[in-house]
């Protein structure tokens, strides 16, 4: 639990860093892509590790996923 | 008394802080979407506006904000275990954090207005300021929340609820929540 606390923070902490990287350069419709993805990848570890929704009823969780999921696919389609 | 979270009624922190995220989540969403999409139809001008703004003053604001996140997480996990002062501690910490978001959102808000880029300079700059501006009037509430978390750990220690901690430290989740779609939609990809 202490553990899994520490490896989400040193993630969030590299993904930000790396997505600020990502984004000085060119964007191209690759990039957006993939700045999308990891800037979700960050908002479900502060869902499921921070917020423990990982402990949670299976509906909670899918409500999480399926936000995450649809607005990213938008992003990337609009942008 | 012990509380199920696998039921559906009792995620951490209680139903009606859930309710009250995926509504914010909704709300802010649905902003957001609708800066995409104004921004699509005028691509150039939505990307000269965003380049205005300071990358790196966002991204460590995104630092601080995380790490209040982590330390409000630690936060409830030594309430679990009945370490009261750590767990006063660490909210402290988190709400230090949290002030230092506010003070150096501050510091972008007060160059922006210098540079005269206020509400009515674009309307990139209108989305801007909208959606920053409730955020950062929902970590506001976020801190006092936290401080009346901190002092019922402090005064009432074993009798002080986990419910109510673990939804003080929710609703301070959600902040991080809404700034991590925030910040790649304003300051990262136009």
């Amino acid at each position: 639990m202490k553990k899994s606390l520490v490896y989400s923070y040193i993630g969030l902490v590299v993904l930000t860093l790396l997505v600020a990287l990502l984004a000085s350069g060119q964007l191209s419709k690759m990039i957006v892509t993939v700045i999308v993805v990891l800037s979700l990848l960050k908002f479900w570890l502060v869902g499921f590790e921070f917020m423990e929704l990982k402990k949670a009823h299976s509906f909670w969780k899918v409500l999480l996923l399926g936000f995450g999921v649809l607005i990213g696919f938008l992003f990337v389609v609009l942008l | 008394m012990e509380v199920n979270n696998k039921s559906i009624y009792y995620p951490p922190g209680g139903i009606l802080i859930w309710i009250v995220i995926y509504l914010e989540l909704l709300t802010f969403g649905m902003a957001m979407l609708a800066l995409a999409y104004y921004g699509s139809q005028d691509r150039l001008n939505y990307h000269t506006d965003s380049q205005l703004l300071n990358k790196t003053i966002a991204t460590l604001n995104t630092v601080l904000l995380l790490t209040s996140g982590f330390l409000v997480a630690k936060g409830v996990h030594f309430f679990k275990n009945k370490l009261f002062q750590k767990t006063s501690n660490y909210f402290l910490w988190a709400m230090l954090s949290g002030l230092g978001f506010l003070l150096l959102k501050l510091v972008e808000y007060y160059e922006k207005l210098q540079a005269g880029l206020d509400m009515n300079y674009s309307t990139f700059y209108m989305f801007y300021w909208l959606l920053t501006g409730f955020h950062w009037i929902h970590v506001l509430v976020g801190l006092v929340i936290l401080g009346f978390v901190r002092r019922s750990v402090l005064q009432k220690q074993k009798k002080a609820a986990l419910e109510d901690i673990e939804a003080g430290a929710a609703f301070w989740h959600l902040c991080d929540l809404i700034w991590l779609l925030l910040f790649p939609i304003l300051y990262l990809l136009f």
